[in-house]
C-alpha cells in the first residue's frame, strides 16, 4: 500500500480540518480560563504528506531550531501527535500565556512547564474532539517537550514506521495581540490514517447524509 | 440565556449589513434550532420579505448554496455548532434569477457559560468580482509561469503565490520566510529579497537559483515595483518571477558565439591566405608551364628545321666525302637530340605531356635512365637499379613513367641531406582479391616499381597529406607539392596505384603498382627499322603547316620518299585545295596549333569533303588541342615535333597502309 492510496478527499480533508476546529477552539476556552485573556486558535489548512516532505516543509517554512509538545495516542488509529512552534515564537507563546510579567530568566526556567501544559490542553483537545466527533475513544500519554530541525522531529524517530505519513496541520494562535503561528502534526502510519479516513467517511455521511 | 437566544432585530441587522456592505446577514439560533435572516439574505435566497425576522428552519440555510459546495458547508457549520468558534468559508450561492454568485461567510458561534455555543451569527459578501479576478490572476501565473510575491520591509516573512513556490522547487505556501527564498539562490548571486533593509532602486534583475525540489540550476528573472512609505523610510515590495532559462543560455550561446568571432575571423583569414598562397602557387606553375610550353612549341619546329636538315645533309654525303664533315654532321644531330630530350622535360615538367601508353619494358626503361638519375642526383648519393629482365612488361606512357620515378627519385635524394643510398627495383607482383588494400587495386598482376632510400621518413600526420596536391614538406619555392600527387594521378591514370611506406629517422619507401600488359613484347621503337618506307606519286598527301621552314622541310622529306605532296599554309587555304582534287587525298598532315582554323578544326572540315580522310597531327605543343583528360583521342595519330626523316617516314607509311 503507497501514501496515494490514503490520501484524503477534498471533502475528507475539509470535515478533518473542522474537527481539528472544534479542538484548538475548545484548547482556546481552555487558555482563556488559564491566563484570563482573550485567546483566538484556528487551522485554516490541512496537508498529508510523508514524513521527509514534512520536514522539509517545516524546514523551509521556519529557519530557526523548532519546539515541539509531544503526545502519542492509540486507539482505532494510532501515531504520534506534535505541536511545533519556532524556537522564538515558544517563548512569546510562554509569554503570552504567563501574563508578561516575568523576567527572562523565569521564562527560560518556566519554559518547558509552561509549553508543556499549553501542549496538553491543544493536543488533548484536538484529540479527545476527534475521538468524540468520530465516535471512538482515544488514549494519551502524557506530554513531552522535544527540540531539534524538522528532520530530527520527522524522521529521526525510530517509533514511527518508516512509510508513515504526517497529517499537517497549520494553526493561527493569536493571545494578547500577538500573532503566534504553530503546526499541528499528526504521524500516523498508513493502517491508521486508512482507519481515520473510514471514519471521516462515516462523519461526513451523519453530517451530509440529511439531505445530501 | 434569554439575552443569547433573542432573535437580532432587523434594524440591527440592517445596519450591520450596511455597515459592511454585506449580501446577507442571518441569526442561527442554536438552542432552539431556528434560523433569523435579513432582508438582503432573504432577497439573496429568494424568500418572501414577510420571512425576513421570522423564526425560519435552520436548513434554510443550505437552501440556495450550490449543490456542489453545500456538503462543504455543512461540514464546517456542523463542527461550529460543535464548538468550533470561527466560521470563514467560500462558496456558491445560486440566487432567485438563476444568476451564482461567490460569498465568502464570516461567521462566530456565541458561547454560553459551560462553554457550549448556542448561536452562530454571521454575514455574507458577494466577491464574484474578486474571485474571478482571483480566477484570471491564477490563470495567469500558471499559464504563464509567473508567481507574484509580496515584502513588507522589515519583515522575515514573504507573501507568495503557489507559482511562486513552485518557481523555486518549494512546497507551496501563502507565507515564507525571507531566509527559505534566498536560500535556493545560487552562491555569488545576489538575494532574491534583500535582507539588508535598504531599498532597491529596480526589481529588474536576473538571478541564478538552484530549484529546491530538484536540484536543478535555473535563472529566474524578478520583475516589479518598489513602493515607498508615505513617510519613513520604509517600502514595500511588490513583484513577480518568471523562468528565463531558456532565453539565458540561448543568449550565453549568442554571446559565446560573439567572443569567439574574432578568433573564427581569425582562423578564417588564415585559412583563407593559405588558399590564396597555394592559388599563387598553381597560378605560379600555370603560367611557367605555358610559358615552357609555348617555349618547346617554337623550339621544337626550329628543331624539326635543324633536325631534318641534318639528316638530309647526312644521306645526301657519299662515301668519298670528308669524314670530318660527317663526323660534325653526327656531332650537330646529338646536340639536337639533347635539345629535343630538354624540351621533352619541360613539357613533363609543366604536365603539358599527352599520355600515349605503350607497353613499356621497366628494366629497360630504367637501365635507360640510369644516366638521368646519375646526373639528377648528387653525388653523395648511392644510386642502385635492381630490375630482373624476367618483370613483366606494363601497359604505360612511358614519358611520364620515367617522369614519376625521375620525381621520386629526386624527393629520395632531397630527404637525405646527408647522403645514403637510392634503391630503385622492379618486381612482379600479383594483388590476390583478399590482399588489396587500399580497396581500389583491382585484383590482378602487377609490376611494383619501389623507390627505397634512407632518409628522414614522414610521420603518420605527414603520410596522410602526401599525396594532396601543393603539400610539400619542402621550403616554399623549392618543391611544387605537385611531385607525388603527379605520381599519383598518373598510376591511377595507368590503373594502377602508389603505396607509401616511412619511418622517421629510417627512411621512405615508394611503390609503383602498374598493371601488366597483355603484351609481351616493347612495341618496337619507331626508329627501330633502318630502311624508311617509300611512297608512290600516286599516294597525295596534304601538308598544312603555319612555319614556312618546317613545311619545306616537310613537304621535301616526303617528295623525296616518293609521295605526291600538296601543301597549305593555313585551313582555308588547305580546304580550298582539298576540293580541286580529282584524286582523294590519302593523308592530311597538319599542325596542330595554328592561327585562324586550328588543325582539329581543319580535320573536321576535312572530314567533311571527304569522309574516312586519315590525319596524322605534328606538334611541339599540341596544349588541349586533341586531347581528353591528358590522353590523346581515340583514333588521333600524333608525331611530336621535333620528328626525323625515318619516324616521319614510317607513321605514313603505317597509317596509309592501315586505313
Amino acid at each position: 500500500m503507497t501514501a496515494d492510496q490514503v490520501t484524503l478527499s477534498e471533502l475528507e480533508r475539509d470535515a478533518l480540518t473542522e474537527i481539528v476546529n472544534i479542538g484548538v477552539s475548545r484548547a482556546a476556552s481552555s487558555l482563556r480560563k488559564m491566563i484570563g485573556d482573550q485567546v483566538l486558535l484556528s487551522v485554516p489548512s490541512i496537508e498529508v504528506v510523508n514524513q521527509r516532505r514534512a520536514a522539509r516543509l517545516i524546514s523551509e517554512r521556519e529557519v530557526v531550531d523548532l519546539v515541539a509538545v509531544r503526545q502519542d495516542f492509540s486507539g482505532p488509529f494510532s501515531g504520534r501527535a506534535l505541536l511545533i512552534f519556532p524556537e522564538t515564537n515558544s517563548l512569546e507563546l510562554v509569554r503570552a500565556v504567563t501574563g508578561g510579567e516575568l523576567s527572562a530568566e523565569e521564562v527560560v526556567e518556566m519554559e518547558q512547564e509552561a509549553l508543556a501544559e499549553t501542549g496538553n490542553v491543544i493536543l488533548n483537545s484536538c484529540l479527545a474532539t476527534m475521538a468524540n466527533m468520530l465516535k471512538r475513544s482515544l488514549s494519551m500519554t502524557i506530554p513531552e517537550v522535544l527540540r531539534g530541525n524538522g528532520a530530527l522531529l520527522f524522521e529521526v524517530d525510530e517509533e514511527a514506521a518508516a512509510d508513515g505519513l504526517v497529517l499537517f496541520l497549520y494553526i493561527d494562535f493569536a493571545v494578547r495581540q500577538r500573532d503566534i503561528r504553530g503546526y499541528i502534526a499528526m504521524l500516523m502510519d498508513i493502517p491508521s490514517l486508512s482507519t481515520l479516513k473510514e471514519l471521516l467517511d462515516e462523519f461526513i455521511a451523519r453530517i451530509v447524509g440529511e439531505d445530501g | 440565556m434569554a439575552d443569547d437566544t433573542q432573535a437580532i432585530s432587523a434594524d440591527q441587522l440592517r445596519a450591520a449589513m450596511a455597515a459592511a456592505g454585506a449580501s446577507g446577514a442571518w441569526d442561527w439560533n442554536i438552542v432552539r434550532d431556528e434560523l433569523t435572516v435579513d432582508a438582503r439574505f432573504a432577497e439573496l435566497y429568494g424568500l418572501s420579505e414577510e420571512l425576513v425576522g421570522k423564526p425560519l428552519p435552520t436548513t434554510t440555510f443550505f437552501r440556495a448554496i450550490h449543490p456542489d459546495d453545500r456538503a462543504r458547508i455543512r461540514i464546517a457549520v456542523a463542527g461550529l455548532l460543535a464548538g468550533a468558534e470561527l466560521f470563514s468559508k467560500e462558496f456558491r450561492v445560486v440566487a432567485p434569477h438563476g444568476s451564482t454568485l461567490w460569498m465568502h461567510g464570516r461567521g462566530q458561534s456565541h458561547l454560553n457559560d459551560q462553554d457550549e455555543p448556542v448561536r452562530f451569527t454571521g454575514l455574507m459578501v458577494d466577491v464574484t468580482d474578486r474571485k474571478r479576478t482571483e480566477e484570471r490572476l491564477r490563470v495567469a501565473q500558471s499559464a504563464g509561469g509567473v508567481g507574484t510575491f509580496e515584502y513588507q520591509d522589515g519583515f522575515a516573512t514573504v507573501s507568495v503565490s503557489g507559482e511562486f513556490c513552485r518557481l523555486l522547487g518549494l512546497h507551496p505556501a501563502e507565507r515564507l520566510p525571507v531566509r527559505t527564498i534566498n536560500a535556493v539562490v545560487c552562491d555569488g548571486e545576489e538575494l532574491l529579497i534583500p535582507e539588508d533593509g535598504k531599498a532597491p532602486v529596480s526589481l529588474d534583475r536576473e538571478f541564478r537559483v538552484r530549484r529546491s525540489d530538484d536540484e536543478a540550476e535555473r535563472w529566474i528573472a524578478r520583475r516589479g515595483e518598489v513602493i515607498r512609505d508615505v513617510e519613513g523610510s520604509g517600502y514595500r515590495l511588490l513583484g513577480v518571477i518568471y523562468d528565463v532559462t531558456l532565453s539565458k543560455l540561448q543568449e550565453m550561446r549568442l554571446r559565446e558565439l560573439n567572443d569567439t568571432l574574432e578568433q573564427r575571423v581569425a582562423q578564417e583569414i588564415e585559412e583563407r591566405l593559405r588558399t590564396e598562397e597555394t592559388l599563387r602557387q598553381a597560378q605560379k606553375m600555370e603560367a611557367v608551364g605555358q610559358l615552357t610550353g609555348g617555349i618547346a612549341h617554337d623550339f621544337n619546329n626550329l628543331l624539326t628545321i635543324i633536325t631534318g636538315s641534318i639528316d638530309m645533309a647526312s644521306r645526301r654525303l657519299d662515301s668519298s666525302a670528308d669524314p670530318r664533315v660527317g663526323r660534325a654532321l653526327e656531332h650537330a644531330m646529338r646536340g639536337a637530340e639533347r635539345a629535343a630530350a630538354l624540351t621533352q622535360r619541360l613539357l613533363a615538367f609543366s604536365r603539358r605531356q599527352p599520355l600515349d601508353p605503350r607497353t613499356v619494358d621497366v628494366p629497360r626503361l630504367l637501365a635507360g635512365m640510369s644516366d638521368l638519375l646519375t646526373r639528377t642526383i648528387t653525388e653523395a648519393v648511392a644510386i642502385a637499379i635492381d630490375a630482373p629482365d624476367d618483370v613483366w612488361t606494363i601497359e604505360a606512357d612511358r614519358h611520364q613513367l620515367e617522369n614519376a620515378i625521375l620525381n621520386l627519385a629526386v624527393n629520395g635524394r632531397d630527404a637525405m641531406p646527408q647522403g645514403g643510398s637510392l634503391t630503385i627495383t622492379a618486381r612482379n607482383r600479383s594483388v590476390r582479391a583478399d590482399e588489396r588494400s587500399d580497396g581500389q587495386l583491382v585484383a590482378g598482376d602487377y609490376v611494383a616499381i619501389e623507390v627505397i632510400d634512407e632518409g628522414v621518413g614522414m610521420d603518420v600526420e605527414t603520410l596522410g597529406k602526401v599525396f594532396d596536391p601543393f603539400f610539400t614538406t619542402k621550403e616554399v619555392g623549392k618543391g611544387t607539392g605537385l611531385g607525388l600527387s603527379m605520381v599519383y594521378g598518373f598510376a591511377k591514370q595507368s590503373g594502377g596505384s602508389v603505396l607509401i611506406k616511412s619511418t622517421p629517422g629510417v627512411g621512405t619507401t615508394v611503390t609503383l603498382l602498374l598493371a601488366r600488359s597483355i603484351q609481351d613484347t616493347e612495341a618496337p621503337m619507331d626508329t627501330a627499322r633502318d630502311d624508311e618506307p617509300s611512297g608512290s606519286a600516286s599516294e597525295t598527301i596534304l601538308v598544312v603547316e603555319d612555319d614556312d621552314d618546317v613545311r619545306a622541310y616537310t613537304v621535301g622529306t616526303l617528295r623525296e620518299l616518293g609521295y605526291r605532296v600538296m601543301e597549305a599554309h593555313d585551313g582555308p587555304t588547305a580546304l580550298a585545295l582539298l576540293e580541286k582534287q580529282e584524286q582523294p587525298v590519302k593523308l592530311l598532315i597538319t599542325d596542330v596549333v595554328m592561327p585562324q582554323m586550328s588543325g582539329s578544326e581543319l580535320a573536321a572540315a576535312a572530314r567533311e569533303r571527304q569522309p574516312g580522310l586519315n590525319i596524322l597531327y605534328t606538334s611541339g605543343y599540341p596544349r588541349d588541342a586533341i586531347m581528353r583528360d591528358g590522353r590523346l583521342d581515340h583514333g588521333v595519330d600524333l608525331l611530336p615535333k621535333p620528328f626525323t626523316l625515318r619516324t616521319l617516314a614510317s607513321r605514313v607509311r603505317e597509317i596509309i597502309d592501315r586505313g
